[in-house]
C-alpha cells in the first residue's frame, strides 16, 4: 500500500538563532537593557537621597535600606515575615483556585448553578471585598483564618469568571469529536473541557496570584501581627521609615518572583498552547 | 458506462434493497441567539447503500457540513428523519466516524495521543491500541511527528492527523467533511488512493463532502449535487469507472463526466454568489 513519507525533523524543536556571541552573553546583555529603567530609577533615588534635598527620614538612601534588609535577614525577622505573608497569600490563593475552578465548571455546565451564582458573582466582583474585613474579624478572629479567608474571597472572582469563559469558548466541534470518539458525559468535563479551557483558566490564576499577595499585605496592615504588612505598620508607628521601605522592597521582590514562577509554570504546563510560549515582560 | 440524472423521488431507488442510511425529508434551521433564523438544508431525501461511496458536492454555504452533522447525530433533527440500519439517529455513535472540516483535534494532546484517544475507549488490549495508532499515523505519513502537538503542525498535517484518528476506530460509516481540503495536490492524490484502498479492503460506507468536482468523480460511485442555500439535492449522478486504470483521469469519458457535473455545480455556485450579494 502506498504510504506518504515526509522527511524532516519535527517542527517541535525551536530554532536556535545563530550569532557571534554565545547565547548566555546575549541574553545577559538583553537582561541589562530590559532592566535599565529600574536601575535608572534606583540610581536616581540614591542620588536624591544623598543630595540632602529631603531628610533621610522621608527618603533614606538605598544603601541603608539594603543594610537594614541584610540585618533583618541575619536576625531571622525577614524570613519569618516574608514566610508568613507568603504562606497566607498562597494558602488563600490555592483555596480560591480549587473552589473557583470547581464553581466555574459547575456554572458552565449546570443551569441551576449558573442561575444561582451568576448574579452573585456579577455583584460581588466589583465590591471592595476588604470592606468585609471588620465582620470577618468578628466571625473568625484576628489570626490566619480570617486573613486567608479574606485573600481567598478576593481572588476567587477572576478564577471563576476565567473558568466560565474558558469552558464556553471550547469549540463545539472539539466536543463533538470527543463524543464521536466515545467520551462519556463524566469524561467530557475532566478529559475535554478542563484541559481545553486551561489556557484561559490559567490566565485567571495569573490575575489572582498578585491579588492574593496584595490582599495578604493589606490584611496584615489592617490587623497587625507578624508578616510583612504587620512589620511595616509597626515600623510606621515607630517612625521607622527604614523599616517601611525595607518592607516595600521585600514585597516587590516576592511579588516579582511569584509572578515569574507562575509564568514559567504556564509555559511548562501549556507546552501545547502556542500563545503561552510567547515570552512575557521581564 | 451508464449514468443517469435521477430526480429526487427516485433517488437511491436502485439501492433500496441494500439501504443503510435513509434520509427522509430532512430540513435544518439554525436559530442563532441574535439574528434571523437560517434555513440551511431544506427537504433533503437521500438513501445511501451499504458499502457505498457517495460524494456530496455543492457550493460553499449550501449546507453540506450541516447535513453531515445531522448524520453524525450532533445536531437535533427537527423536521424529517435519518435512520441508519433501520434505527433513528438520536446522537453520535462509534458506528459513524466523522472527520471534521476544521479538524477538531485536541490541541493539548500530541499526535499519538489524539489517535490513541478513540482507541482507548474501545475494549482493546494496550499493545493493540498502540499498534493501531502507529499503523494509522504511518498510513497518513505522520511518522516522526508522533510527539508533536497540533499547534506545531501545518494545516495539511493536522488534517491527516484528524483522518488517522477517525480511521483508527474503524467505523462502519465514514463521514468526511472536505477531508483533503488542506492538502497540497500531491499529498491529496496519495490520500485519495489510500482512502480508496481502505474502502476496497474493509466494508465501509463513505459519505465524502467536497467542492472539488474531479475529486468527487474520481472517488465516488454516486455524486449528489446540492443546490445553493437552502441546500436541496439537485441531482444524483451514478458513476461506473474502473479506478484501477492509471489513465482514468485523462480518459474522455472521465473528463466529460467532470464537465457535465461541473456545469450543474457552476449554476449553483453562481446562485450562491448572487445570494450573498
Ligand atoms: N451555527 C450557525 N448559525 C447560523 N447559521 C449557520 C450556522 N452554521 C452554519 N450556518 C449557515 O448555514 C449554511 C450552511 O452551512 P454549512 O453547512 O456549514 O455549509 P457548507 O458546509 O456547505 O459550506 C450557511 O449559509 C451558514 O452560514
Ligand atoms: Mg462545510
Amino acid at each position: 500500500m502506498a504510504r506518504i513519507n515526509q522527511g524532516g525533523a519535527p517542527m517541535a524543536s525551536p530554532e536556535h538563532d545563530s550569532g557571534q556571541l554565545p547565547h548566555f552573553v546575549r541574553s545577559f546583555g538583553w537582561g541589562v537593557v530590559a532592566w535599565l529603567p529600574v536601575i535608572i530609577l534606583l540610581v536616581a533615588w540614591e542620588v536624591v537621597a544623598r543630595s540632602g534635598t529631603v531628610t533621610p527620614f522621608m527618603l533614606p538612601t538605598l544603601t541603608r535600606v539594603f543594610e537594614r534588609m541584610g540585618s533583618e535577614l541575619v536576625s531571622g525577622e525577614l524570613p519569618i515575615a516574608v514566610g508568613l505573608t507568603l504562606w497566607r497569600a498562597l494558602a488563600g490563593f490555592v483555596i480560591a483556585a480549587v473552589l473557583g475552578i470547581a464553581l466555574g465548571l459547575a456554572m458552565a455546565r449546570n443551569r441551576f448553578f449558573y442561575w444561582f451564582f451568576d448574579p452573585i458573582i456579577s455583584v460581588g466582583f466589583p465590591i471592595p471585598k476588604i470592606a468585609f474585613l471588620p465582620i470577618l474579624v468578628l466571625w473568625l478572629g484576628f489570626f490566619d483564618l480570617s486573613k486567608i479567608t479574606m485573600i481567598a474571597f478576593n481572588t476567587i472572582f477572576p478564577v471563576v469568571t476565567a473558568t466560565i469563559v474558558g469552558v464556553y469558548s471550547v469549540e463545539k466541534e472539539i466536543i463533538w469529536s470527543a463524543r464521536n470518539l466515545g467520551t462519556s458525559e463524566r469524561g467530557m468535563l475532566w478529559e475535554i473541557l478542563l484541559p481545553a479551557a486551561m489556557p484561559q483558566i490559567f490566565t485567571g490564576l495569573q490575575v489572582a496570584l498578585p491579588i492574593a499577595l496584595i490582599v495578604g499585605v493589606l490584611t496584615e496592615m489592617a490587623m497587625g501581627g507578624y508578616g510583612v504588612g504587620g512589620s511595616m505598620q509597626t515600623a510606621s508607628r515607630m517612625a521607622d521609615s527604614l523599616g517601611v521601605f525595607a518592607g516595600i522592597f521585600e514585597i516587590a521582590v516576592v511579588g516579582y518572583v511569584m509572578v515569574k514562577l507562575m509564568a514559567m509554570l504556564r509555559r511548562h504546563l501549556l507546552r501545547w498552547h502556542q500563545e503561552s510560549q510567547e515570552p512575557t515582560t521581564v | 458506462m451508464d449514468s443517469a440524472v435521477l430526480d429526487r423521488a427516485a433517488a437511491g431507488g436502485a439501492q433500496a434493497a441494500n439501504a443503510q442510511i435513509v434520509i427522509d425529508r430532512l430540513s435544518h434551521t439554525y436559530r442563532p441567539a441574535h439574528g434571523r433564523p437560517v434555513l440551511a438544508i431544506d427537504d433533503v431525501s437521500l438513501t445511501v447503500g451499504r458499502r457505498e461511496f457517495l460524494a456530496l458536492l455543492g457550493p460553499s454555504g449550501c449546507g453540506k457540513s450541516t447535513l453531515l452533522y445531522q448524520l453524525g447525530g450532533f445536531l437535533p433533527t427537527e423536521t424529517g428523519t435519518i435512520t441508519v440500519d433501520g434505527k433513528k439517529v438520536q446522537g453520535p455513535g462509534p458506528d459513524r466516524g466523522i472527520v471534521f472540516q476544521h479538524f477538531a483535534l485536541f490541541p493539548w494532546k500530541t499526535v499519538r495521543a489524539n489517535v490513541m484517544y478513540g482507541l482507548q475507549r474501545m475494549s482493546l488490549p494496550k499493545a493493540e491500541q498502540e499498534r493501531r495508532a502507529q499503523e494509522f499515523i504511518d498510513l497518513v505519513g505522520l511518522s516522526g511527528f508522533e510527539d508533536s502537538y497540533p499547534s506545531q503542525l501545518s494545516g495539511g498535517m493536522k488534517q491527516r492527523c484528524a483522518i488517522a484518528r477517525t480511521l483508527a476506530i474503524d467505523p462502519e460509516i465514514l463521514l468526511m467533511d472536505e477531508p483533503f481540503g488542506a492538502l497540497d495536490a500531491q499529498t491529496r492524490h496519495l490520500m485519495q488512493t489510500e482512502l480508496l484502498a481502505i474502502w476496497n479492503r474493509s466494508p465501509k460506507t463513505v459519505i465524502f463532502v467536497t467542492h472539488d468536482v474531479q475529486e468527487a468523480v474520481y472517488l465516488a460511485q454516486r455524486v449528489a449535487v446540492m443546490s445553493a442555500r437552502p441546500g436541496r439535492i439537485k441531482a444524483i449522478i451514478d458513476l461506473d469507472f474502473d479506478r484501477r486504470d492509471p489513465h482514468l483521469t485523462k480518459s474522455k469519458a472521465f473528463v466529460d463526466k467532470v464537465d457535465e457535473i461541473w456545469e450543474l455545480v457552476r449554476g449553483e455556485a453562481i446562485k450562491a454568489q448572487a445570494g450573498k450579494a
